[in-house]
């Protein structure tokens, strides 16, 4: 298997529509690295560029050491998935796995060989005579990924594989993707716009935008520790609910002023808002909606982050509900328990966990930290 | 080339079209020239008859006419009639038999699809369409894009045409499709996939006469059009477009400081007298440089 580095990579078309800019990554051997972000952020972009697929504009990529950039897609021992995969329908399984080998002029045993060990990894050895039609959906996508596999290649760069499948199937083939990495201990660049699928896939996750890279990170660091607003919005459903938040700092006391309310900031939280010199300033106060509580000893624990309100909506999904209500004029989700006796209508009281909340800067939106 | 060789051809493509294998010398024949004729007529007669795809090229290249079409098609087992719709997959590289052998296997009804090599750098595919309303043109074009690109490693582009009744119409098709991958390369490169009713601005610009468009331009940037801003300015701008006239974001973006992009806006205001930050003048400024691409490919004939 293979590392990468992609030092500087830029992408510009030559009608000046700016794909990817000053995209910089160490990707280590055996790495589950996730692209993600919102559609045209750049990712597919990116992972064309590795393939060979799009001309790099600037920048240098390596793998393994060796520079990349003019190599031709063939001969940089990668493999590719993409999301609109099409069995050959009159082929049996196994010949839509030998097909790719075949035009490459593989010799017959060698392609028996490799098919059958693909066949082997993915579960499909009895499936090898079936045509596409025979299959299930999760079988199919199975094949498709052996096309990929028979290949015995260095990287694996999937483009939303699992997106034309619908959500039970996606579950599914996400846990066997999952134990595939496992099995094959494989480098893998995986690009989704999907955040749960980048979560609990990826080793490593990079959150794009427009083009730019904006976090590189563990899940759980991304989900705890966002560097910015838009990383904190994208990574997480429901999303991180954003308040604007004027700060006044008195001595060491320091308190946000969120329409009506005033909420007390805990020690831990102070100190950046201090060295930021934010008093007097209005800063985006961050929460995660399981962060909200509405249980009867968290109001009493906690009786300087209390907002009221009246619920709007009430939603509830079996082992969690969530409910949406209006603070000072801005939505907010919380996600409780189902036990919780509010519904519809009902006015609830709610208390921040403040230890848990973020700041981010109003203009730069950068993540406000000490 | 000598006379044997020009033989050598002739027979090549005899046996190409017919599976005869002839052999044959220059030396024992009496008069090369009328041997070379009567086999070119030969193979010429045999493919007008019996081979498929010399029929639905020339069908492509406007060569036979529609009762004529009518009269030749069932020969070949085709319903002239029938909802269908042309796909153009076209590459910069040389799209060697791999593509078709790749294609047939995709659509392997030969009778419902029709995959016709043009040229080294073209392939048609000619597609039923399903039942009214479930034609899904785009699905397909991605599934031709995707599937090359991880079989064959290759990167092409797609373009598809209207929807047509009748084989005499592929033609129209076949132009509607070309034109399309000629104005995706010059306006809308980062598409894999274009189908021709979604040409956009880029089809209304390519439709003008190229002097029209100096014209244009050098209302806008006076004399020297294409020096009148670096390549620096024009990302700056793309960017700033982008980002839909939002200095902050943009500025944020190509990690510089607000005001620096601003004097690079004011510096474009000087050059050019448009100032981008008013929607007026930023679509001026989007139309000029969108004409000026054009006129670049054009120069350089690169959307071939």
């Amino acid at each position: 298997m293979a590392s990468l580095s992609l030092k500087g990579i830029e992408k510009v078309y030559p009608n000046g529509f700016v794909a990817v800019k000053d995209f910089n990554l160490d990707i280590d051997d055996k790495e589950f690295i996730i692209f993600v972000g919102p559609s045209g952020c750049g990712k597919s972009t990116t992972l064309r560029m590795v393939a060979g697929l799009e001309e790099i504009s600037g920048g240098t990529l390596e793998i393994d050491g060796k520079t990349m950039n003019n190599v031709e897609p063939k001969d940089r021992d990668i493999a590719m998935v993409f999301q609109n995969y099409a069995l050959y329908p009159h082929m049996t399984v196994y010949d839509n796995m030998a097909f790719g080998l075949k035009l490459r002029k593989v010799p017959k045993d060698e392609i028996d060989k490799m098919v059958r060990e693909a066949a082997r990894i993915l579960d499909l050895d009895k499936l090898l005579d079936r045509k596409p039609k025979a299959l299930s959906g999760g079988q199919r996508q199975r094949v498709a990924m052996g096309r990929a596999i028979v290949r015995n290649p260095k990287v694996f760069l999937m483009d939303e594989p699992l997106s034309n499948l619908d959500a039970k199937l996606r579950v599914q083939m996400r846990i066997e993707i999952s134990k595939l990495h496992e099995r094959l201990g494989a480098t893998i660049i995986y690009v989704t716009h999907d955040q749960t699928e980048a979560m609990t896939l990826g080793t490593r996750i990079v959150v794009m935008k427009d083009g730019l890279v904006q976090q590189v990170d563990s899940p759980q660091n991304l989900y705890n520790n966002p560097c910015n607003l838009f990383v904190a919005g994208f990574i997480g459903s429901p999303q991180m609910n954003f308040l604007d938040a004027a700060v006044t700092i008195k001595g060491q006391d320091v308190s946000l002023q969120v329409g009506s309310y005033t909420l007390k900031v805990p020690a831990s939280k102070k100190k950046a808002l201090i060295n930021g010199g934010y008093d007097g300033k209005t800063v985006v106060l961050g929460i995660r909606p399981e962060h909200i509580h509405d249980e009867e000893s968290f109001l009493v624990q906690s009786p300087d982050s209390i907002v009221e309100s009246t619920i709007k909506v009430y939603e509830l999904l079996g082992a969690e509900v969530y409910l949406y209500f209006d603070v000072e004029g801005t939505q907010v989700t919380a996600r409780v328990n189902p036990r919780t006796p509010l519904r519809n209508g009902d006015k609830g009281r709610f208390a921040l966990d403040m230890e848990k909340i973020h700041f981010f800067d109003k203009e730069t939106e950068l993540t406000i930290t000490d | 080339m000598t006379d044997q060789e020009k033989l050598q051809k002739a027979l090549d493509d005899l046996r190409s079209a017919t599976g005869l294998d002839l052999h044959l010398n220059a030396e024992d024949s009496r008069d090369p020239e009328q041997t070379l004729s009567q086999l070119r007529q030969l193979s010429s007669a045999y493919k007008e008859k019996y081979n498929r795809d010399f029929f639905l090229q020339s069908i492509l290249g406007e060569a036979v006419s529609r009762p004529e079409i009518d009269a030749r098609a069932s020969r070949f087992h085709i319903d002239a009639h029938g909802e269908r719709r042309l796909f153009l997959i076209a590459s910069r590289n040389v799209m060697d038999e791999n593509f078709i052998e790749l294609l047939k296997n995709l659509f392997p009804s030969s009778h419902k699809y029709f995959i016709v090599r043009m040229d080294g750098q073209r392939i048609v595919l000619i597609s039923p369409c399903k039942a009214p309303g479930t034609d899904d043109a785009e699905l397909t074009a991605r599934t031709v894009v995707d599937t090359i690109s991880s079989e064959l490693m290759t990167s092409v582009q797609v373009a598809y045409s209207n929807l047509f009744s009748h084989l005499s119409d592929s033609a129209e098709a076949y132009s509607q499709t070309r034109l399309a991958i000629q104005i995706g390369r010059v306006f809308y490169p980062e598409y894999a996939v274009i189908p021709y009713n979604r040409l956009g601005i880029g089809g209304l610009i390519y439709r003008l006469p190229p002097a029209l468009c100096e014209n244009f331009l050098r209302e806008v940037f006076g004399v020297n059009p294409f020096d009148a801003l670096d390549e620096e300015l024009l990302t700056t701008v793309s960017r700033f477009f982008q980002n839909n006239l939002n200095i902050a974001e943009t500025a944020r973006q190509l990690h510089m400081h607000r005001n620096t992009l601003i004097y690079r806006i004011e510096h474009i205001q000087k050059m050019t007298g448009l100032d981008i930050r008013i929607f007026e003048d930023a679509l001026t400024f989007k139309l000029a440089t969108m004409v000026i691409n054009y006129l670049h490919a054009k120069k350089e004939n690169s959307y071939e």
